[in-house]
This record gives C-alpha cells, sequence and structure tokens, in this order.
C-alpha cells in the first residue's frame, strides 16, 4: 500500500526527515554543540556573529533552537507511538472480541475520556516529576482514548467481514489472525492516528516545557518561549523567533502530511 | 414544524449512562489519589522538611493518615462523589469553594470565546463546504492555525493587538484597574479563545456539511425549485447531531480554561488556579478539578444527546446512532 501524498505531502514528509536530520546531528554531536556556553554578548542581534542572535545570557540560539528539535521529535513521536499502541490493542481487542470485554473497556475508555486532557496532562506531569520520559508518557496517557475507538469501529468492521469469518470457520490460528488480517485491517486508521498525534504531541510537548515540566537538561523550543514573552515586549523579537518558527514549522509539516495521507487513505 | 416526539425515553440507555457515570467519577477520584498516594505525603508536606517523627506521626494520626490504604481510599472516593473534596492544605479555604471562586474568570473570556468560535466555525465550515472558493483559503488559514502552538498565537497576538498597536490593555484583570471597563480586558482573550477553537473546528464542521450537501434528498429540493437559502436550512437541521456533539466537547475546555490565556493574561481563573494546585501538590484543590470538569464533561454530554434525540427524529426512531 503506498498512498499518493501528492507533492505537497511529499514536501512536508522531507521537511519531518530534515527535522529529523538535524535533532540527530545535533545529538550526535556534529553540530550545534555550543548552546549551553555564551558565544558573545546578551541579546546580539541576529546575523551579527550568531545566525539567530544571543538570549539573555549570550548564549547561541541557532544552537539552541537545533537542541530543541531533538526533545520535540522523541516527546513526539513517542508520545504518538505509546498511544496508538495502548489505543490500537485495546480497542482492536474490544472490536473483535464485542460482548462483555467490549463493553467493559468501552465503559472504562469513556470514563478515562471524561477528564479533561489539561487536567490529566498536568497530573501526570505532577506525578513523575519533570523529564522527557514524563512528556512521553503523559501523552500517551491522554490521546490513547481517541485511537480506541477508532480502532473498536474497524475492528468491529472486520469482525463482520466474511473472509475473516471464513478464515475463522477455517480454523486460522490466532497469530495467523492478527498477522494476516488484523495488522493489514487496521493499519491504514493507526497510520493516519499516528501522524495526527504526532502533530498533536509536539504542540503539548511544547505547552508542558512552557510550563516546566519537559526535560530540565535540555533546551527546548517551549522552554524558550516562556523565557523569551518579556523580551518580546522590549523589542528583542529574535528569541521569540528561534522557538517560535521551528515550532510552527513541524507541526505544520506534519499536519499537512496528516491531512494528505487522510485524503489518500480514504 | 417541530413535532414533539412520541416515542418514550431510551430508558435503559439512560441506566447505562448514569452508571457509566458514577464509574466515570469514582475512576477519576481514585487516579487522582492514585498520584498524590504514589508522589507524596500530605502531612510531610505540610510540616515541611524539618519536621520531627513524632510530630509527623501525630500529625498523620490526626489527618487519618495512618489507616490502611483501602479504607482511605474508598473514604476518599465516596466523599469526592459527594462533591466533598476537604480543605486546601495550601490555602485554607475549602476546596470546592476556591474552585467555583476562580470560575468566575475563566467563563468570563471563555464563555464569550466559545460562543463566537462556534458561531464563526460553523458559518466557515458551511461556506467552505458549499463553495470551492473559500475552501482552500478556509482550509490553509485553519491548518495555520492549527500548526500554531497555542503558546505563540497567545504570545503574538497580546504582543501585536495590545502591546504594538494598544487595541486592548495588556493584561490585569478587572479587580485591579481603574477608568478602563472590565469589558476592555475580556475582548481579547476572548478574541484568542476564539481563534484557537476555530482552527480545528472549522475542519471538523466543514467534514459535517460536506457530507449532509451529498445528501440525496436535497437533490430531491432543488429538484423541485426549493432556493438555495431554505437547502441551507434543511443542511443545517440535519447536522445538528454531529455539530451538538461537537459543542458538548468544547464544553469541557470551556470550564477548564486556557492554562496559558490565563497565564499570560493574568487572569486568576481554573486553569491558573489548576497550575498553582499542581505546583503546590495540593491534592483536595486537583481532586476538586479534576473532578467537577469531569462532572460538567458527563453532564455536558448527556444534555446533547439529549437535545439531539429531542431535534432529530432519526436518532429518536433508531435509524442512525
Amino acid at each position: 500500500m503506498r498512498p499518493a501524498l501528492g507533492r505537497l505531502g511529499w514536501l512536508a514528509l522531507g521537511g519531518i526527515g530534515g527535522f529529523v536530520v538535524l535533532a540527530l546531528g545535533a545529538a550526535a554531536g556534529l553540530w550545534a554543540q555550543a548552546w549551553d556556553v555564551p558565544v558573545g554578548r546578551p541579546y546580539m542581534s541576529p546575523g551579527t556573529g550568531a545566525w539567530l542572535g544571543t538570549d539573555a545570557l549570550g548564549y547561541d540560539l541557532w544552537a539552541q533552537a537545533l537542541q530543541g528539535a531533538r526533545v520535540s521529535l522523541v516527546a513526539g513521536g513517542g508520545g504518538a507511538l505509546g498511544a496508538v499502541s495502548v489505543g490500537g490493542v485495546l480497542g482492536a481487542w474490544a472490536g473483535l472480541r464485542g460482548g462483555w470485554t467490549d463493553r467493559l473497556l468501552s465503559g472504562a475508555t469513556d470514563a478515562f475520556a471524561a477528564v479533561p486532557p489539561v487536567v490529566a496532562l498536568l497530573a501526570v506531569a505532577l506525578a513523575l516529576g519533570p523529564g522527557v520520559a514524563t512528556v512521553v508518557l503523559a501523552i500517551a496517557a491522554t490521546q490513547w482514548t481517541g485511537v480506541f475507538r477508532a480502532a473498536r469501529a474497524e475492528g468491529q468492521r472486520l469482525r463482520a467481514a466474511d473472509y475473516y469469518r471464513a478464515a475463522q470457520a477455517m480454523g486460522a490460528g490466532t497469530f495467523h489472525q492478527i498477522g494476516w488480517h488484523v495488522v493489514p485491517a487496521l493499519r491504514p486508521v493507526l497510520l493516519s492516528a499516528l501522524v495526527v498525534l504526532f502533530a498533536h504531541a509536539v504542540k503539548v510537548e511544547a505547552l508542558l516545557a512552557y510550563l516546566g515540566a519537559s526535560a530540565p537538561e535540555l533546551p527546548s523550543w517551549g522552554k524558550l518561549l516562556a523565557r523569551s514573552g518579556s523580551e518580546l515586549a522590549r523589542g528583542v523579537w529574535w528569541p521569540t523567533l528561534a522557538a517560535s518558527a521551528p515550532l510552527a514549522l513541524l507541526v505544520l509539516c506534519a499536519q499537512v502530511l496528516a491531512d494528505r495521507w487522510r485524503r489518500s487513505v480514504g | 414544524m417541530f413535532a414533539w416526539p412520541s416515542a418514550s425515553p431510551p430508558w435503559l440507555a439512560l441506566l447505562r449512562r448514569l452508571v457509566v457515570a458514577a464509574a466515570s467519577l469514582a475512576l477519576v477520584a481514585t487516579l487522582v489519589f492514585a498520584t498524590f498516594e504514589w508522589l507524596a505525603d500530605p502531612a510531610a508536606l505540610r510540616l515541611g522538611r524539618g519536621a520531627s517523627p513524632e510530630a509527623l506521626t501525630a500529625l498523620r494520626a490526626a489527618m487519618g493518615l495512618d489507616l490502611p490504604v483501602g479504607t482511605r481510599l474508598l473514604e476518599h472516593v465516596a466523599r469526592a462523589m459527594t462533591f466533598d473534596f476537604g480543605t486546601s492544605h495550601a490555602r485554607g479555604a475549602p476546596a470546592g469553594q476556591l474552585m467555583l471562586q476562580a470560575l468566575v474568570p475563566t467563563l468570563a473570556y471563555a464563555l464569550p470565546g466559545w460562543l463566537l468560535g462556534t458561531a464563526a466555525a460553523i458559518a466557515g465550515g458551511l461556506a467552505a463546504a458549499r463553495r470551492r472558493r473559500f475552501d482552500r483559503a478556509l482550509l490553509g488559514l485553519s491548518t495555520l492555525v492549527i500548526s500554531t502552538s497555542s503558546v505563540i498565537v497567545v504570545a503574538l497576538a497580546q504582543h501585536l493587538l495590545a502591546h504594538r498597536l494598544g487595541w486592548f490593555p495588556v493584561l490585569g484583570w478587572p479587580l485591579g484597574g481603574a477608568g478602563t471597563s472590565p469589558l476592555a480586558y475580556v475582548v481579547l482573550p476572548a478574541l484568542v479563545w476564539a481563534l484557537l477553537q476555530w482552527g480545528p473546528d472549522v475542519r471538523h464542521y466543514r467534514a459535517v456539511f460536506e457530507r449532509e450537501l451529498a445528501a440525496p434528498h436535497l437533490d430531491g429540493l432543488r429538484a423541485r425549485g426549493v432556493p438555495e437559502r431554505r437547502v441551507a436550512r434543511h443542511v443545517l437541521r440535519a447536522a445538528v447531531g454531529p455539530i451538538v456533539a461537537r459543542i458538548g466537547q468544547r464544553l469541557a475546555h470551556v470550564v477548564v480554561g486556557s492554562v496559558v490565556i490565563e497565564e499570560l493574561f493574568n487572569i486568576p481563573g481554573l486553569g491558573a488556579l489548576l497550575v498553582a494546585a499542581i505546583h503546590e501538590a495540593d491534592a483536595a484543590l486537583v481532586q476538586a478539578i479534576a473532578v467537577a470538569t469531569a462532572a460538567v464533561t458527563i453532564v455536558g454530554q448527556a444534555l446533547c444527546d439529549g437535545v439531539v434525540w429531542l431535534v432529530d427524529p432519526r436518532v429518536r426512531r433508531g435509524d442512525v446512532t
């Protein structure tokens, strides 16, 4: 299955790939290493020595923005993957089994979904303390309910499908059923949810970092944004730009990719 | 013509609803309890670091913390289910009362923003679904809003519209300043809220209207020469179910408010209170906010389903779910 993404879709995919390359390079130490040492005077404007200028302590903002991609990508990818795997497995189980399994799981999911996401996010962040793992867990814990519903609907459809019932009647084993029927049937829905949740999770990470619940030892776009608010009022616009431009660009790429994907899958 | 439903209410579904609602609230209360149980000892938090073990034991006994976990959990959940949340240890006032106080500022900007955002999103969704010309522009705009983190939207709106252009006061809550009308402080937060909500909602409504506009009965209307304006009314009526469902979903957001808007505009609302309560590890307050907002979500959803049941005869007959 290769959905036609269109030119814009491929461009978006390339954009995300570019972010991944930049983040990998920053993590491997190829570039953007001078993010936690002063490289010049405070508040140097862009172009004068540092590409994106410097912040209040004279740190290079370009290097910080590149390093920030690491946390955003890990939190976005990990959170989306966690939510899709939990929601996908539980939803497929509920949809395929039906009966009391379905009733109990659906009821529990409804109960879970009743908690406003902000409350749950902040509560998880509090319980686990600041860190990337916290952000991943918080995103996964609050976003899986939507995936559950989509996977459950798909599971119910599969359960009623002739070819699936025929396979069952022929005595197909559990693993054969999962590998041959369940996974291919759910793949479009889950992949689409993965991209949508990635875009969402990157935004949630920025929000949590803004509130001080993300990784304390690494720079992140949300933390940069939290510091740059008062500077913007004084006419120092480049810290805001360094934080918001990559954040908006990454989410835009993921969002466009998700739209193209959904349109081509149908 | 509005025909009053003759079918009797679906009692079994209502009963299931009640059971799920009670279970939801119990689950929320349990989750908050477990979070705090796992995180920290309320007695140690209250006494601080240099507390003697004797004082700690005495306070734990006084607070009832020496009872078994199961007993405390049951008691705790039972109290939360009756909306008795106890006293906030950081603020020394009943948690329920603190929460209601904070609800007023939140509703002051979130409610108008919610109404405005919903109206704009429904109008935009209908326009986008009907005319190709609007479609590209509105979808592009909506993608842009969705892609921009709420932190950026709020900060930019405040900077451009309040700092640079001076159209609105930058921040401050009506209680503080004299001279400016209290309304002025609410307008910009409400507008920002409406914009943030409009982004995802307009796509939702566009999809809903696109589906409804493809319905065959509209071709029948048009073939009989019914004007487009009247056709639009039929579309709206048929789309009531998904629209009301979306509005109900948004209700929970309105009640919590936006943490970012309240932080940047310095509004003493529920979102700000929640962040403060979590930083102070204030179990009673977090419990109150979590359980109350969950209750509002559940009641809101039930109300919306009731409205759809009343308005849409197809739902009453069980044709669509």
